[in-house]
């Protein structure tokens, strides 16, 4: 274990002489980064590049009676004007294909599509856009998802029967029925007597908290260029997996997926938003049109209006506790608001990937858990940073707080009693062969000196003192790849994978595994991305799955190598390294914060910081330290400032000056501890780290400011919140 | 719209381009003169992403429009390096973990590079001061500030 200086890590079980995961790395893309060399999509053009805009929908909800683009056809610089009905029956998705590329008789949130232009500047497209004449007929719109799923509310998708599902790896997959028209995804999961455990819990506890939608505030807005050569239409993107991309537009084209090719640059932060791709369906279409390559750049004030957000949620919790203060049953039911597409979410019960992970990280011998993403008339929701997990963690870290302080219980010791432990079982009925979490929350309180008193403000002054402490948990994840590694006659190696690098830091990851089992200086090892008709087959980067998977191929090929050779084999080797990683495990981690309330104002401020991580081995220490320093940025700015405000289906945080982030001086130092001797299943004992740190930070917030005076039950926790919650005992939704 | 001539010098080469008058200076940048370094973000002056110092200022090229940077030194990203050597910045930038995406750092080394310019031992609060006008949505900004404290040292 180790504390603060990540970069000093010795990684458990090394292996080899030269150790090269002791030293900090050089990411392959420092280079390009820091010189301005390193291209991203809208960096990248051709010849004859046409440009793009669109004409999105003033209304919520209604039908498209009529489009005419007669006059933009003929305004100057246009080279194509197309409509709904040039593009009929086109949709597209990550996994269910219900968004129209553009909407041919209804429109179902304000900004979606109705019309496309190509024109030889974007001045002159959007000149012609405005001069597109659509007729609308309002219908009534739907903007709370309770109430889109009461008997009579209006159906939002009357064809959803005729929505394609995209198949994963040629495997067909069949949506889910769903018991409400209005439902995108719907799922209950049941373990253990429920009944049982609350009738012998000595306290039953019940709490509803709101989370309000979030945009993952990437820097880099989407960018699309396409080009058609022959039968082969290209694809230049900021999506982050491009295989799948693929996969996609091959099912809303009817294209085979061998005559697309994507091509992804840099990518300028994804968060969960850029596996959905807007743009590069209707630019197929317009390049068909033209003949000439095309391209748009998402505006931010549109990536704010119409792209796939994080899911605002109501989650009611209610759990059951005996005498000894242990969970006896746990019943949830949580409803996202989906927004008007279900398009942005890759996973097959459409809904946010851990939608049902409502208790994480505690043994629960009783569940039953019910949560819902329903079609509302809000810009498409979709996956952000550990889906699900910010909108679950907030909710169940403030309910497990709240318990612990209404049985006079330290919350610390209540969250130490009910973690789970080896052979326990979890939220989801499944049980854990091994676990930190009792670990890492003894770490917390050592490292965080929880034990000791809190500096208390004096009574009569404005200043109010709390801590709070919060869990999660997320699993390290799963799937397959596979890339090709080639020893040259000067012992260095190539390797050549599909996988982009969204920031994470996976080709150096790639780089330094191969490195550390050929006993090789990692500059030796190069990376080289490729398209999608000259790599392997890869599942693009998400899903906490880069290092135990890609890490797992990089292994697996440069151990290929070593075994040629040692079967005299001489160079140039070429090996294709794969990796399945199917092993299901969860890393945990836990927040202790401490505020400084301002009882006059309602602001508060973090003045201590604590994060304890189980990350298993370190490879990328600069990375490993990054990324869990972003996602407590990342999530402090969920926690404590940001919120798509939304007003009749209208964003009205419509720039990044609206819509707040954390600038520098909002994020707090960080006391990062890292256990790194636990390992996981990925190369060398490696876990993940990309979601390991953004979810709890919610909830840790919540239950510190809860501490200093004022518990708030919905996310952001603002000091307009905290202020009406001290002044006036509640505080506004 | 009229069109006008401007003089200016970027990264030490002159250049002359003819642009109407609302055009920006970050599309003369980036599409005139091809240096894509620079980035756009929001658009609207609050990311910092196209930042470049012009006369050693930091300036939102999303904003300013072209013709005022007739007659100006403009310094881009690209223009940070001298025959291919980074500076200390910029190798902090990559030691410390200043990035991730990298879609940021343009912008962030251009505005740090004025305020080591400024201030070449920054305090915790010159940098918070300096570089709150650059958003970083991925390092949380701890390497950052890391990187830029190693740069002053060096
Ligand atoms: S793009 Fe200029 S400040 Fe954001
Ligand atoms: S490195 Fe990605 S936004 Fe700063």
């Amino acid at each position: 274990m180790i504390e603060g200086d990540a970069a000093t890590s010795a990684p458990a079980g090394a292996r080899t002489s030269t150790d090269v995961f002791a030293t900090p790395e050089r990411r392959v893309e420092g280079h390009g980064k820091v010189t301005g060399a390193a291209d991203f999509a809208a960096d990248i053009k051709r010849d004859g590049m046409l440009h793009v805009a669109f004409v999105g929908s003033p209304y919520p909800h209604a039908l498209v009676r009529r489009v005419d683009v007669s006059g933009a056809r003929t305004a100057p610089g246009v080279r194509a004007v197309l409509a709904g009905a040039d593009v009929r029956p086109a949709r597209f998705g990550r996994r269910l294909q219900d968004w129209p590329v553009l909407a041919w008789d209804r429109v179902r949130f304000i900004g979606d599509r109705v019309a496309a232009v190509a024109a030889d500047t974007l001045e002159h497209a959007e000149a012609a856009a405005a001069l597109v004449d659509v007729e609308y007929e309002e219908q009534p719109a739907i903007f709370d998802a309770e109430a889109a799923l009461a008997d009579g509310a209006p159906v939002l998708h009357p064809d959803a029967a005729d929505y394609a599902v995209v198949a994963r790896r040629g495997e067909q997959v069949k949506r889910s029925p769903v018991p409400h028209p209005n439902l995108q995804g719907h799922e209950v999961h049941e373990h253990g007597d429920v009944a049982g455990g609350f009738a012998k819990a000595a306290r039953i506890f019940e709490h509803t908290f709101r989370v309000p939608p979030v945009h993952q505030a990437y820097i880099e807005p989407r960018a699309a260029l396409v080009w058609i050569e022959g039968d082969v239409t290209h694809v230049v993107s900021t999506n982050k997996a491009p295989f799948s991309l693929r996969e996609q537009m091959a099912q809303t084209l009817d294209l085979p997926a061998e005559s697309i090719v994507v091509h992804t640059p840099h990518v300028g932060g994804d968060f969960g938003g850029k596996g959905l791709s807007l743009d590069e369906h209707a630019l197929v279409f317009l390049a068909r049109a033209t003949k000439q390559p095309v391209r748009s750049l998402l505006r931010y004030a549109d990536e704010l209006q119409i792209s796939n957000t994080r899911h605002g949620a109501v989650i009611h919790l209610r759990t059951g506790i005996d005498r000894d203060g242990r969970i006896t049953a746990h019943e949830s039911r949580v409803i996202f608001d989906g927004g008007a597409y279900a398009a942005g979410k890759p996973v097959n019960s459409l809904m946010p990937g851990d939608a049902m992970l409502t208790l994480a990280g505690y043994h629960v011998p009783a569940a039953r858990v019910e949560a819902s993403a329903v079609y509302t008339n809000h810009l498409p929701a979709g996956h952000d940073r550990a889906p699900g997990q910010p909108q679950n963690s907030f909710a169940a870290e403030s309910h497990i707080d709240l318990i612990a302080r209404e049985l006079g219980i330290d919350p610390l010791d209540f969250r130490e009693r009910n973690a789970i432990r080896a052979g326990q079982i979890d939220i989801h009925g499944d049980q854990w062969h091994a676990s930190e979490v009792p670990r890492v929350l003894a770490t917390l309180r050592r490292e965080a000196k929880w034990d000791a008193p809190l500096a208390s403000s004096h009574p009569s002054s404005a200043q109010g003192r709390g801590r709070g402490v919060a869990l999660g948990v997320r699993h390290v994840g799963r799937g397959k790849t596979s890339m090709e590694l080639t020893l040259g006659p000067d012992g260095s190696v190539e390797v050549k994978t599909g996988a982009p690098d969204q920031g994470g830091g996976a080709h150096t990851m790639i780089q330094r595994v191969v490195a550390r089992e050929l006993d090789l200086g990692p500059e030796r090892v190069r990376i080289e991305q490729l398209d999608t008709a000259t790599s392997p087959v890869d599942p693009g980067v998400g899903g906490s799955r880069v290092t135990p998977v890609h890490g797992n191929a990089a292994l697996d090929g440069a151990r290929k190598i070593k075994a040629a050779l040692a079967e005299g084999r001489a160079a140039p080797i070429t090996v294709t390294g794969t990796a399945e990683q199917q092993q299901h495990m969860y890393g945990a981690y836990a927040y202790a914060i401490e505020v400084e309330l301002d009882r006059e104002t309602g602001a508060f401020k973090i003045t201590d910081a604590t994060l304890v991580a189980d990350v298993g081995t370190v490879i990328n220490p600069v990375a490993v330290r990054g990324q869990l320093e972003g996602g407590f940025a990342f999530g402090l700015g969920q926690a404590a400032m940001e919120e798509l405000v939304i007003d009749d289906g209208r964003v009205v945080t419509a720039n990044l000056g609206d819509y707040k982030i954390p600038t520098i001086g909002d994020v707090p130092k960080l006391r990062l501890v890292l256990i790194t001797d636990a390992p996981g299943p990925g190369p060398f004992g490696a876990k993940s780290v990309g979601e390991l740190a953004n979810a709890a930070i919610t909830g840790a917030v919540a239950n510190a400011v809860a501490n200093a005076g004022a518990r708030v039950y919905s996310l952001p926790i603002t000091a307009e919140k905290v202020f009406a919650e001290l002044h006036q005992g509640h505080s506004p939704a | 719209m009229s069109e006008h001539i401007i003089r200016f010098t970027v990264n030490g080469v002159r250049r002359e381009q003819h642009v109407a008058a609302q055009r920006r200076l970050i599309d003369v940048l980036r599409d005139d003169c091809g240096l894509t370094g620079t980035k756009e973000g929001c658009s609207v002056g609050i990311c910092g992403a196209c930042s470049v110092l012009v006369d050693g200022e930091v300036i939102s090229s999303c904003l300013l429009p072209a013709t005022y940077a007739d007659g100006t030194t403009i310094t881009t990203i690209e223009g940070l390096a001298r025959g291919g050597e980074l500076t200390p910045l910029q190798d902090a930038f990559i030691t410390e973990g200043g990035f991730q995406c990298g879609i940021c750092t343009p912008g962030q080394l251009i505005t740090a590079t004025a305020l080591l310019a400024a201030h070449p031992r920054p305090t915790d609060t010159q940098i918070d001061e300096w570089m709150t006008s650059n958003l970083c949505r991925c390092t949380g900004y701890h390497g950052i500030r890391r990187a830029i404290h190693k740069a002053a040292v060096t």
